[in-house]
């Protein structure tokens, strides 16, 4: 397969026209990286379920709002995802939950890999992430997979707000880099 | 710790990872509105973060897809963004085109208005023309009218050209060499399959460079979108490319201006 996103894209043309069929193979396709981002930003196992359901039932509703001129499918079911999980996160464990979560994200490294894909996926991933100076890196992943506010990142790590910003910023851009995900 | 007000452009990376809260991600989607160059970084930045989701996969329980095509079963989908023709959802974009000159005008310095306003005719014209003056012609949706364009548009050296889309349309380029910009709109495109994009070029006597994939039109309508790092010997050049955008044409040239 040449170029992945390019069959998710064309069947996200075809779950925009209501194609179910097309949807479930979308599902198939992504259902292991949305999750794995919810329930990485959620924790809470029945919530992460409740998320990606409701992630997926807007993949279905505005299948028709994707243009991949703007950005790869993925990158579009990713963004859903991750917004959705977030937002949760925040508007109902704001106060309670956000104590018990630890400082250290979760990231499902240790979960066993779906496909030989997930693992080469990962292992490159991390290898990029290995590149990136160390503050980067904590920015990075905890705002990614722990769904912290760039506040909160700056607060957890004992650094000025505008550092964490620029490290964020800076820390994606090498990871884009590295990972050749630039379009 | 002084982060109350941060430069907006700084913050890319955190809007692109959800790192954004409440007034925070309210303002920086404001100056997303009007800074082209920072949708195109984010946009960059998402695909990164979407191989850190792909780096955490984890199967969820089978029982959640049932669940799931269950309920899509009984939800109304959005209806499709038009592709070329004119539909009730392009009609509801809040911005006239009225308001979108006035947003222009509004952003450029006033002895400059008279050529200005002459390119801004100039790209309403060739809209009215592509629309057959029945169809209002739809505002940029994706606004891109920022920083490079109204620089572009103040530039003493502005100048506007003009070409034929071979497949259908006409394009219109207001550029400054001095400033190594250019910007680019086009009516009258033909709609494309949602596999393919419209790509733009600048081919140089010593190499072509991918200049942008483009938004997809609305009403046959792109832009203004801008390009920057133009070079002495440039021509510009857009052709039809997949959906991912390619390193180099893959087919034919469909326009080609002498810049």
């Amino acid at each position: 397969m040449p170029v992945p996103g390019a069959d998710l894209a064309a069947l996200l043309t075809r779950v925009a026209r209501g194609d179910h069929a097309a949807f479930a193979e979308v599902y198939d396709r992504v259902a292991a990286p949305v999750f794995g981002t919810v329930r990485s930003v959620v924790r809470d196992p029945s919530l992460s379920e409740e998320v990606t359901q409701e992630v997926f039932v807007e993949v279905w509703r505005a299948a028709s709002r994707f243009d991949a001129c703007k950005g790869s499918p993925m990158a579009w079911v990713a963004t859903i995802a991750h917004r959705r999980a977030v937002d949760r996160v925040r508007s109902e464990q704001r106060a309670a939950d956000r104590d018990r979560r630890s400082a250290a994200p979760l990231i499902a490294y240790d979960d066993v890999a779906e496909t030989v894909e997930d693992n080469l996926d990962r292992e490159r991933v991390r290898r990029c992430l290995g590149a990136l100076t160390e503050l980067q890196r904590e920015a990075v992943t905890l705002a990614y997979y722990g769904g912290y506010t760039y506040r909160e990142v700056a607060g957890l790590l004992g650094v000025p707000a505008g550092t964490v910003n620029t490290r964020m910023r800076d820390g994606l851009i090498r990871l884009r880099d590295c990972l050749g995900a630039a379009r | 710790m002084n982060g109350q007000q941060p430069e907006p452009h700084t913050l890319a990376g955190a809007y692109a990872m959800d790192a954004l809260d409440g007034q925070d991600r309210a303002r920086f989607e404001r100056h997303l509105e009007r800074c082209e160059e920072c949708t195109r970084e984010v946009a960059g930045l998402r695909e990164a973060t979407a191989r850190l989701a792909g780096a955490a996969a984890v199967r969820p329980p089978d029982a959640l897809k049932d669940l799931l095509l269950a309920e899509t079963a009984q939800t109304r989908q959005l209806p499709p963004v038009p592709r070329g023709a004119p539909s009730a959802t392009a009609r509801r974009t809040p911005a006239a085109p009225g308001q979108w000159l006035a947003r222009l005008r509004g952003q450029l310095r006033a002895p400059r208005l008279a050529v200005v306003l002459a390119a801004v005719a100039v790209v309403a014209a060739v809209a009215v023309w592509a629309s057959g003056a029945v169809v209002r012609p739809s505002p940029p949706v994706q606004s891109t009218v920022g920083h490079d364009v109204a620089t572009v548009l103040t530039a003493p050296d502005l100048a506007v050209l003009t070409g034929r889309v071979r497949t259908g349309g006409t394009a219109t380029v207001m550029m400054s060499r001095r400033d190594r910009m250019l910007v680019f709109a086009a009516a009258g495109l033909r709609a494309l399959p949602g596999s393919k994009c419209y790509e733009l070029w600048l081919m140089g006597p010593r190499a072509d460079r991918p200049a942008g994939l483009l938004p997809m039109p609305k009403h046959g309508m792109i832009g203004p979108v801008a390009a920057v790092g133009l070079q002495a010997g440039d021509r510009l050049g857009l052709t039809v490319e997949p959906a991912q955008g390619s390193r180099r044409p893959t087919s034919p040239m469909i326009l080609v201006l002498a810049l």
